[in-house]
C-alpha cells in the first residue's frame, strides 16, 4: 500500500484529470497508484474544485463581489440555465463580480478597474513597469555567495509578505543551517485571502522576478528543488508561470522546478496544510512545532515564502538591504496594497509600507461614496471603522488595533452597507473553509455564522449573548490561524458597530 | 538522572521529564490528570480535540499537553481559570454538535462517552446547536459495526487507528469544516471495503459514536467483566468478557480488548474474538466429549473414555494399514506448546511424518 510517497502525490493530480471524485474514478486511481481508496475518497472530498464530478459556473461571494452584486449575477445566471455554484474569494476583486466558466477561465461581468502605479523604476517590484527578465541579480547573487544573500535580506529587514510579516532572514537561516541537505523552497502562490490579488498581479506582469527571487532564495538556502503552489483557480497565471520558466530556462535549469495546482481549498495557503497538499493528502494544518524550517515538504527542510517576498528578492540582492529598508515608510520597504469595494479605482498598488487609508485611496481614485469602514487584510483582520484612517498600514500598527496587516487585501465599505451582513458574510467564508480538524474552528465557525444569521433574521441580539465567549476560545484552542482569526469579524464589528448589532426588525 | 533526564516544572512540581516525552507522558506518570479525547496511546498524538490544552510559559496560546514535547525548565500549568473557561467553552461547542438527553448532557451509549464525563466535571456554556449535515451510512449492512454521526466528535482516533495500526485504511475523514464526516470509499457499507471488521475503532472511539450492533444498549450495572483468553488462535489475546444475568442464565452479552499497555495484545482484537463470541451459548455446541456408538449415535462420554476410544481406533489403523496411514492436523486455535505436543504424538508415538497444522499453508 502507498500511503505516502511518490504515488501518494500524484492522487489530486489524477483526480484533476479524471475529472473529479467517482467511485470508478477513485477505484481507478487505487488501482494505479497503490494508495488505499479510502484515502483518495477523503482526500479528494476536501478540494472543492474535485470534490465532485462534471463543470459548473462558479460564482465568486467574497466581500467586495457580494456588494457589487454577485448574488444578482449568481441568480441571473442559473436562471439562464447555467449550473451554478458559490465560491470563495476568486482573487478578481478589481473586477467584481467575479466568476470562472465552466473550465475556470475567469470571466469579468463587472467593470475592469485593475488599477496600477505607472512605470517607476525606483520600485521593487514595479508592476507597471517594462517586464524585468534579465535576472541579473541571481547572477550577483551566484558571484556574492550565500551569506552575503542572506546578509543583504537581513538588512532589507524584509518581513513575509504572506500575511504573518515574519521576518524572511530567520527562515533563510534556519533552513541553511539543517544538516539535512535534501531542501525544498516552495513559492505560495495560493493566494486565497479575500480581497488579495496581488500575487496575481505579480505572475501576470512579473513573472520572472518572482522566478528570480526563487531561485536567489534556492541558491542561498542551498536547495535544489522549487515548488510553486498556485491556487487551482488561477489558470491564466499557471500558464504565465509556465511560459516564464521555458523562456528562462537557460538561466535557472540548475534548480529542479515543479508545479503543484490547488484544488478548491482557502486553508492550503496555510503553510502546513499547503505541503500537506502537496503530499497529495487533507489540507488539514499540522502542529508547530515543528515548523517547515526543519520538518517541510516531504519531512525536509523547507523554505516557504509568499509570491510578494520572493519578488522583492531580486532588487534587495541588486540595491541592497539598506535601500529596500529606506523605501519604507513606518516599516521596511515597499508592499503591494490590493484595494476594493468602495473606491473609484481598485487594484493593486505598491507604495510605502506604512501609508495611511487615505493615502491609499487617493492612489485608488478616491472613495465611493461615504466611507464607513474598511477592512485592512482580509476577513481574517476583521473591520475597522473609518476614523482610524491615519492608522499607518503596516504589520506593527494594525497588530496593536487588534486587527493586522495580513496579505494587505483592504475592502473598503461605505454606508449602504449593512454592518451586521457583511460581518455574516465573512463568517460564512470562514465556516465554508475551515479544515474541520478542530472542534474550536469546526463548530465555532459554523455557531458564530448561524447566531449572526438568527440575529439577522430575527432582530433579537440575545442571539450573540456567548458570541465573545466562543470568539475567544476560538482564538485560544484553534490549531491554526484561520481558526484564530475567524472570529475576529464579529468581534471586531461589534466593538466599532455597536449601532448594527443592537435591535433591529424582523427580516 | 540520566544525560538525556531533565527537570521541568508542572503546577509547581517538580518532576523528571526525558527528551522526546510529551507534557501528557510525565503528567500521566506523575499522577496529574490531563483531560483528552482524541490521544490513544497507540497512535501519534493529533492534537485536534483540544481538550487537553495547558498553559506553557512562555507561549501565547494554549498548547496541547498530549503533542507538546518537553524541553528543559519547562514550566506547564494544567489548571487555571484560564483553561477552565477554555474547558467550559469548549465543551460547550462540543454540546452544541452532539447528540444530548433529556438533562442536556451528551447521550450515554453502550461503549460510555467521555465527552459527557468531561460534561459532568466542567459544566459546560450552553449554547444552540449547530446542526452540522454530517452524513453517517445507514445503509451499511455489515453485522457488527454501527455509525452514529450525531455522536462523532471528529477526534479521528478511529481512521487513524485504522491506518496506523491495522494498516487497513478502509475508513477515512471526508468533506471539509463542519461537514466533515467519517466515510469509506464510495459511502459504501464495511463489507465493500478492505475493512476487516477488527472492530478496534469501536474500541478506539471514545464516544461510542461507532458501536457493537450486537450490543448496541447500555449493559446493566451488574455486569461483570471476566478477563480471558480467546481461543481462537493461538496468539492468546487477553479478551474482557461482559456477562450478564446471575448463575445459571448468565451470558457473554460483549467482548472488549482490555486497555493497551496491559496485556499482550494491547488493546487490538480481531473479528473473531472481539466479535465470534455467539457460540458460546450456541444450542448446537459440544460441551462434552461424546462418543458414536454401535447405534450410528452419539453418546456422552468422560474425558478418559473419549481419549481411550481414540487411542484404539488410531492405533487400529495403524496395525492394519500401517504408520503412514495415518495424518494428523492440528488447529490453528493451538497454541505453540500444543503444537510441539501434536507432532511429537505424531511422530514419536506413532511414528509417521503426517503431521500438519491448519493455517501452515
Ligand atoms: C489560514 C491561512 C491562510 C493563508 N493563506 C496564505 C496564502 O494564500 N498565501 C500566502 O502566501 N500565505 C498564506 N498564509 C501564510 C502562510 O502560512 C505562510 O506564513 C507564508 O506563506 C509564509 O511566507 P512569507 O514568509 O513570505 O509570508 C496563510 C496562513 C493561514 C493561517
Ligand atoms: S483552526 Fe480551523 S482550519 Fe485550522 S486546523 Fe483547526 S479546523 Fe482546521
Ligand atoms: S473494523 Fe478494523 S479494519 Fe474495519 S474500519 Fe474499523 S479499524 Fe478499520
Ligand atoms: S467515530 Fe468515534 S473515533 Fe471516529 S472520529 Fe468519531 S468520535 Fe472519533
Ligand atoms: S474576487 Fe470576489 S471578493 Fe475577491
Amino acid at each position: 500500500m502507498q500511503k505516502k510517497g511518490a504515488q501518494r502525490e500524484r492522487i489530486l493530480h489524477l483526480l484533476e484529470e479524471e475529472g473529479g471524485v467517482t467511485e470508478d474514478v477513485v477505484r481507478r486511481i487505487s488501482l494505479e497508484t497503490g494508495v488505499p481508496e479510502a484515502d483518495i475518497w477523503g482526500t479528494g472530498l476536501f478540494y472543492t474544485l474535485v470534490s465532485k464530478p462534471g463543470k459548473r459556473v462558479r460564482v465568486c461571494d467574497g466581500l467586495s463581489c457580494r456588494i457589487k452584486g454577485s448574488d444578482e449575477l449568481f441568480s441571473k445566471l442559473r436562471d439562464a440555465g447555467k449550473e451554478c455554484e458559490p465560491v470563495s474569494c476568486l482573487g478578481q476583486c478589481d473586477r467584481a463580480p467575479a466568476t470562472l466558466d465552466e473550465d475556470l477561465e475567469q470571466v469579468c461581468y463587472g467593470v475592469e478597474a485593475r488599477g496600477i502605479v505607472p512605470d517607476d523604476p525606483e520600485l521593487p517590484m514595479n508592476l507597471g513597469g517594462p517586464v524585468r527578465d534579465s535576472y541579473s541579480s541571481l547572477a550577483k547573487a551566484r558571484e556574492t555567495g550565500s551569506d552575503a544573500v542572506i546578509a543583504e535580506i537581513e538588512a532589507a529587514k524584509l518581513q513575509g509578505r504572506g500575511g504573518a510579516g515574519f521576518p524572511a532572514h530567520i527562515k533563510w537561516k534556519g533552513v541553511r543551517g539543517q544538516k539535512e541537505t535534501e531542501r525544498y523552497v516552495i513559492c505560495n502562490a495560493d493566494e486565497a485571502e479575500p480581497g488579495t490579488f496581488k500575487d496575481r498581479e505579480i505572475i501576470l506582469r512579473q513573472p520572472h522576478l518572482l522566478l528570480e527571487g526563487l531561485a536567489i532564495a534556492a541558491y542561498a538556502v542551498e536547495a535544489k528543488d522549487i515548488c510553486i503552489y498556485i491556487r487551482g483557480e488561477f489558470t491564466s497565471e499557471r500558464r504565465m508561470i509556465e511560459k516564464a520558466l521555458e523562456a528562462a530556462s537557460e538561466k535557472i535549469s540548475d534548480f529542479t522546478w515543479t508545479i503543484y495546482n490547488g484544488h478548491g481549498a482557502y486553508i492550503c495557503g496555510e503553510e502546513t496544510a499547503l505541503i500537506e497538499s502537496m503530499e497529495g493528502k487533507r489540507g488539514m494544518p499540522r502542529l508547530k512545532p515543528p515548523y517547515p524550517t526543519e520538518y517541510g515538504f516531504r519531512g525536509k527542510p523547507t523554505l516557504m515564502h509568499n509570491v510578494e517576498t520572493a519578488a522583492c528578492v531580486p532588487a534587495i540582492v541588486e540595491r541592497g538591504g539598506e535601500w529596500f529598508k529606506d523605501l519604507g515608510k513606518t516599516e521596511p520597504g515597499t508592499k503591494l496594497y490590493c484595494v476594493s469595494g468602495h473606491v473609484n479605482k481598485p487594484g493593486v498598488f505598491e507604495l510605502p509600507l506604512g501609508v495611511t487609508l487615505d493615502e491609499l485611496v487617493e492612489v485608488a481614485g478616491g472613495y465611493d461614496g461615504e466611507p464607513v469602514a474598511f477592512s485592512p487584510g482580509g476577513p481574517s483582520s476583521g473591520f475597522l471603522p473609518i476614523s482610524r484612517r491615519d492608522v499607518p498600514l503596516d504589520f506593527g500598527h494594525l497588530s496593536k488595533e487588534g486587527s493586522m496587516l495580513g496579505s494587505a487585501g483592504l475592502v473598503v465599505l461605505n454606508d449602504s452597507v449593512d454592518m451586521a451582513k457583511a460581518t455574516g458574510w465573512q463568517l460564512d467564508f470562514f465556516e465554508r473553509e475551515s479544515c474541520g480538524q478542530c472542534a474550536p474552528c469546526r463548530i465555532g465557525t459554523r455557531y458564530l455564522r448561524r447566531q449572526v444569521d438568527s440575529f439577522i433574521g430575527e432582530g433579537d441580539p440575545d442571539a450573540l449573548e456567548f458570541a465573545e465567549d466562543v470568539g475567544w476560545e476560538m482564538e485560544e484552542g484553534s490549531i491554526c490561524g484561520l481558526g484564530m482569526v475567524a472570529a475576529k469579524p464579529l468581534e471586531s464589528a461589534m466593538k466599532y458597530f455597536p449601532e448594527a448589532f443592537g435591535s433591529r426588525s424582523k427580516q | 538522572m540520566s544525560s538525556t533526564e531533565f527537570d521541568i516544572k508542572i503546577n509547581g512540581r517538580t518532576c523528571t521529564a526525558s527528551k522526546g516525552e510529551t507534557v501528557f507522558e510525565v503528567a500521566a506518570r506523575e499522577g496529574i490528570s490531563i483531560p483528552t479525547l482524541c490521544h490513544d496511546t497507540r497512535l501519534e498524538p493529533a492534537g485536534a480535540c483540544r481538550v487537553c490544552l495547558v498553559e506553557v510559559e512562555g507561549q501565547r496560546r494554549l498548547e496541547p499537553g498530549c503533542a507538546w514535547k518537553v524541553s528543559e525548565g519547562m514550566e506547564i500549568t494544567t489548571e487555571s481559570d484560564r483553561i477552565e473557561r477554555h474547558r467550559k467553552v469548549l465543551y460547550g461547542l462540543y454540546l452544541a454538535d452532539h447528540d444530548l438527553d433529556g438533562e442536556g448532557l451528551p447521550v450515554e451509549t453502550a461503549n460510555g462517552n467521555q465527552l459527557r464525563e468531561l460534561a459532568q466535571k466542567t459544566k459546560p456554556l450552553a449554547l444552540h446547536s449547530v446542526d452540522a449535515p454530517r452524513v453517517g451510512r445507514p445503509e451499511d449492512v455489515n453485522p457488527y459495526i454501527a455509525f452514529e454521526p450525531d455522536l462523532c466528535i471528529l477526534c479521528a482516533r478511529c481512521t487513524r487507528y485504522c491506518d496506523e495500526v491495522e494498516a487497513v485504511n478502509a475508513i477515512t475523514l471526508a468533506n471539509r469544516g463542519s461537514e466533515t464526516t467519517i466515510a469509506t470509499a464510495g459511502m459504501r457499507g464495511l463489507l465493500d471495503t478492505t475493512c476487516e471488521l477488527c472492530g478496534g475503532c469501536i474500541d478506539t472511539c471514545p464516544t461510542g459514536a461507532l458501536i457493537e450492533k450486537k450490543s448496541p444498549d447500555p449493559l446493566p450495572a451488574d455486569a461483570k467483566t471476566v478477563r480471558s483468553t480467546c481461543n481462537f488462535c493461538g496468539v492468546g489475546c487477553q479478551l474482557d468478557l461482559h456477562v450478564v444475568g446471575t448463575n445459571g442464565t448468565s451470558r457473554v452479552a460483549k467482548v472488549t480488548s482490555p486497555p493497551p499497555g496491559e496485556t499482550v495484545n494491547d488493546g487490538n482484537l480481531c473479528i473473531k474474538g472481539r466479535f465470534a463470541y455467539d457460540f458460546i451459548h450456541h444450542e448446537d455446541r459440544i460441551t462434552e466429549p461424546l462418543i458414536r456408538g454401535e447405534d450410528g449415535e452419539l453418546h456422552p462420554a468422560t474425558w478418559d473414555e473419549a481419549i481411550t476410544a481414540a487411542a484404539e481406533g488410531i492405533g487400529r489403523v495403524k496395525e492394519k494399514y500401517g504408520a503412514d496411514a495415518l495424518g494428523f492436523v492440528s488447529s490453528s486455535r493451538c497454541t505453540g506448546e500444543e503444537n510441539y505436543l501434536m507432532q511429537k504424538i505424531s511422530r514419536a508415538v506413532y511414528g509417521t511424518n503426517n503431521i500438519h497444522q491448519c493455517s501452515a499453508t
